[in-house]
């Protein structure tokens, strides 16, 4: 543990990256609550920003949540047998498929939401209501669950485990319920909060598929970016911030739960 | 229902869409699912990527191609000076940032997995923040770092009485693209420093490797699957990113906003539909051609439009 | 030319405070293999990492090779061959490639690099996988390379850390003699560290055995086999069956038994052990089976395991846990049977019970 210029310099560069990313937030999240921007936080503090946006965008805001409920419960019903499907059955087939049902991850946002617009852009009552959207944010966020749940799955030795309960002469879907479903539940859970938060933030696609009666938060956001004064804009960002952050931290704690788990495994071999 | 309950058994002969089942999935096995479930487990997914994807995309396929320029239009990208000039800049802008974003995360990912300090943890969380953040939001986060009441340019006021605003250019646009990129490529790093075996290193300094030798014939070829395919993650992202270049509303023609404008404002669907699928084949095939050079699975890792 | 390695007061405590090994002294002749044995995290791979340059000693500690302080000088200087239990091979270069790695890094000129290289894979018989990649190696063929790579250097020391755990045993027996012989061969003094008495035994000139970041005995095989200082060394290699007993004024009673002809020399005192009680730790020959006439105990068959050349029973009754007794390979004897047997004295390890010097 010698430290030196080395240490320093990366030390140095990486505080700064930090700020890089860390003080543009900061400013927004103070920006919405200042009195005017342009006089600077002098001003005072107000929180008369945060409920204009709440009176302009509530719509959109609680339209956004429940699109994003409603692609997790999709994406979970879908996506978790699909993935036990995929690393169970790896087959050249499967593999091309898979690769299909990643492609909306690769390809733009825009090319898809063209080509849902063309195809079903004609069905009047699916294109103006809420699924059209949703449609689109379940072929985005679908392959993140099924990865996020094959991953897990195909650490922890899905044969064995099957073919145990099977020898205690569990059938099918007690198997799948009760063995398989539970032990992915880390990959499950990792995918569940990466659905949620995507859906939530998604524009590309949404910002083509949306009608003026289905407007999500992210393009509410655009339209005060582009029409109302910085301190909406602002406001609307620190309520966008205040709603993705504890899924991030979620996400967060999951990933170093993880992390430990594996390490506390280590060092129990380590002191045997 | 009753032929379905046949291939449980394995008997008796199925009917001829079923009888497709075992090629797919394979004969039955003790233990897992017999190839009825397994079709089943797949459905649901099955149809949301056929209906909503499959179809979709190979019905714009062939829109283009009945259009008035038939296949050619698909050639458009290239032959058109506008689009061309566009698809350029893209290309170079996409590039530039992924180079960027892996050497400044490269480092940094490298010193958080390698140091322990107090303060890590946080920096690790700050830096990977943006991570599902939309492209609009990140273009507000510039705006916020170099636009007209941004940091950058009231610090420069106060130094020399002269406000830097780059928000609005193409450096503004690079600095969006960067922004919403390294948390990508830092939790890529990160994850693949922290499978590098401290012993490859320990035994390359037992025969006599000075650091720069140990980073040049270890660290960098361990780390190189990782770098490749973050890189690859951040270049197809940048390609394709849209709500950036929309909030900064720039006059940058970068393809996704010429996509977008041709659509909206001059109808012109074909056209439109054209370059969003050679933008989506490009984007693909970088991500294909790292895949296999650096093995199945490599481009996993956290995409997500911005 | 061999190099010779002292240790001087070195400890080492980590950075959370805990200590990973308690002051010792070490001194390592030239040419000699020691090998450093104990169960995990007794500290022995710690104290080859200290000679490596990979720890360094807690403040005080000195090491020396051939007299040349080397206490602060870092790894890539102190010119130590060095072998991991996951062999540690340059997965993005090819097997000669992997040996020839640290000729390179010394600058050693691209023709004499060869030839070494050469002169390398065929001493370990592996020239004909010169230019394989890592990852089409078996684990056997993999601790070969390494082998070959950390002696081209042409080391001062040879550092081996549990070289042969990762592979199966037919072929670890088989490695391990062949260590044995290139060890020979080349005269260079080696540390080797492992938890598998065996290998121990097989290999080193001298043993010392860790226990808890502490030595608890330095001997050659022999010594530790046949006079462990104390009961861990006793229990650990191989010395497990335990009675308790009395001396009485030079006399072991077990029970109503005497035994005259009894070695109570207790080394960390220093002193025969005259009175008191004791705790004799004995291999499977410290019991034989025998007639009801010449017993000194009958205990109870609670297993029997054929092991060829003799047949091993585990009995109960006899000392506070079950004790192995070896017994004709051709005898016949149940699970549940009575065995009577008589006590080998002279094959019992005597100790002060614990009690008695804590």
């Amino acid at each position: 543990m010698r430290r030196d210029w080395k240490f320093y310099s990366q030390l140095g560069l990486t505080i700064v990256l930090c700020l890089f990313i860390v003080v543009p937030v900061v400013m927004s999240a103070l920006a919405g609550v200042t009195v005017n921007v342009f006089k600077g936080l002098s001003s005072g503090l107000t929180l008369r920003w945060v409920f204009e946006v709440w009176d302009l965008y509530a719509q959109s805001i609680l339209l956004s949540l429940g699109i994003a409920m409603a692609c997790l419960v999709v994406t979970l019903l879908a996506g978790v047998p699909l993935a036990y499907v995929l690393v169970r059955r790896p087959s050249r087939m499967m593999r091309l498929f898979e690769e299909l049902l990643t492609l909306p991850v690769a390809i733009p946002g825009l090319a898809l939401a063209l080509a849902l617009l063309i195809t079903y852009g004609g069905v009047s009552g699916y294109r103006s209501s809420w699924l059209f959207i949703l449609t689109g944010h379940v072929l985005f966020t679908l392959p993140f669950m099924v990865r996020s749940v094959a991953a897990v799955m195909a650490a922890m030795d899905m044969k064995m485990l099957e073919e145990g309960a099977a020898s205690l002469g569990a059938g099918f879907w007690r198997r799948f319920f009760g063995v398989i479903v539970p032990n992915a539940k880390p990959g499950i859970l990792a995918g569940a909060l990466m659905v949620v938060t995507l859906s939530i933030g998604e524009f590309n696609l949404t910002w083509m598929l949306h009608t003026p009666l289905t407007k999500t938060l992210p393009v509410g956001l655009a339209d005060a970016y582009a029409s109302m004064r910085l301190e909406i804009g602002s406001a609307y960002t620190l309520i966008f911030f205040v709603l993705i952050m504890p899924l991030l931290i979620a996400m967060q704690a999951l990933a170093d739960r993880g992390k430990r788990a594996s390490r506390r495994i280590d060092t129990a071999e380590d002191t045997l | 229902m009753s032929s379905v309950e046949h291939i449980k058994e394995g008997r008796s002969r199925p009917s001829f869409p079923l009888s497709l089942l075992p090629l797919v999935f394979g004969r039955a096995t003790p233990g897992a699912g017999s190839p009825a479930i397994l079709a089943l487990l797949m459905l649901p997914g099955l149809i949301i990527v056929a209906a909503f994807f499959a179809i979709p995309m190979a019905l714009v396929a062939m829109r283009v191609a009945d259009g008035p320029d038939g296949l050619a239009t698909y050639f458009v990208i290239l032959t058109n000076e506008r689009y061309l000039a566009s698809l350029i800049q893209t290309l170079v802008m996409s590039g530039g940032v992924t180079v960027t974003a892996l050497i400044l995360c490269g480092i940094c990912g490298l010193f958080l997995v390698r140091n322990r300090f107090a303060g890590r943890n946080v920096i690790t969380a700050l830096l990977t923040l943006p991570l599902s953040f939309p492209g609009t939001v990140v273009g507000f986060m510039v705006i916020m770092l170099a636009g007209r009441q941004g940091v950058i340019g009231s610090v420069t006021d106060a130094l020399w009485g002269e406000k830097i605003v780059f928000a609005y250019e193409i450096t503004g646009l690079f600095v969006g693209y960067l922004y919403f990129s390294i948390p990508r490529v830092i939790l890529a790093v990160m994850a693949s420093a922290e499978k590098l075996d401290p012993q490859l290193e320990e035994a390359a300094r037992s025969l006599g490797a000075p650091t720069w030798r140990v980073v040049k014939d270890v660290i960098l070829p361990g780390l190189m699957p990782g770098l490749v395919s973050s890189g690859a993650i951040c270049f197809a992202t940048a390609m394709g990113a849209f709500g950036t270049a929309f909030t900064l509303a720039t006059d940058i023609d970068v393809l996704p906003m010429v996509i977008y404008t041709e659509f909206t404002r001059n109808a012109n669907i074909a056209v439109a539909a054209a370059l969003s699928i050679a933008l989506g084949a490009m984007t693909w095939a970088v991500l294909a051609a790292v895949r296999v050079f650096v093995g199945n699975g490599a481009t996993s890792g956290t995409g997500g439009g911005a | 030319m061999s190099t010779q390695i002292r240790l001087r007061n070195c400890a080492k405590t980590f950075a959370d405070g805990t200590r990973a090994l308690a002051p010792f002294d070490l001194t390592i002749e030239g040419g000699e293999t020691i090998v450093l044995l104990g169960p995990s995290g007794c500290g022995k791979t710690t104290i080859l990492r200290m000679i490596a340059g990979l720890e360094f000693s807690d403040a005080g500690g000195v090491i020396s090779f051939d007299g040349d302080d080397v206490t602060r000088q870092s790894i890539e200087k102190r010119r130590v061959g060095m072998v991991f239990q996951s062999y540690a091979l340059f997965p993005n270069m090819t097997v000669a490639e992997n040996v020839a790695y640290g000729l390179k890094v010394h600058g050693v000129p691209g023709k004499e690099r060869d030839a070494r290289v050469d002169a390398m894979l065929e001493m370990m018989h592996i020239d004909m996988l010169a230019d394989r990649r890592i990852d089409q190696l078996s684990g056997g063929q993999r601790q070969r390379v390494a082998l070959a790579r950390a002696i081209a250097v042409q080391p001062r020391v040879l550092l081996l850390d549990e070289p042969l755990t990762a592979l199966d045993a037919k072929l670890r027996v088989r490695l391990r003699t062949e260590i044995n012989a290139l060890l020979r061969k080349l005269g260079i003094t080696a540390v080797y560290v492992t938890h598998d008495q065996e290998e121990a035994m097989a290999l080193g000139d001298r043993i010392v055995v860790m226990q808890k970041g502490e030595i608890a005995q330095i001997g050659t095989p022999r010594e530790i086999y046949r006079k462990p200082q104390n009961p861990f060394v006793a229990d650990f290699v191989g010395a497990a069956n335990r009675m308790t007993g009395q001396m009485r004024d030079g006399r072991l009673h077990i029970g109503a038994h005497v035994f005259d002809a009894v070695d109570a020399f207790d080394p960390r005192h220093g002193a025969i052990i005259d009175q008191g009680a004791v705790e004799l730790y004995f291999r499977a020959d410290g019991l034989s089976p025998c007639d009801l006439d010449e017993a000194h105990f009958t205990g109870r068959v609670e297993a029997v395991s054929y092991l060829g050349e003799r047949l091993r029973l585990t009995v109960s009754g006899i000392g506070p846990q079950a004790v192995t007794i070896d017994t004709h390979a051709d005898d016949v004897i149940e699970t549940g049977a009575d065995v009577h047997c008589r006590v080998n004295a002279d094959r019992l390890t005597v100790f002060p019970a614990v009690a008695a010097h804590s």
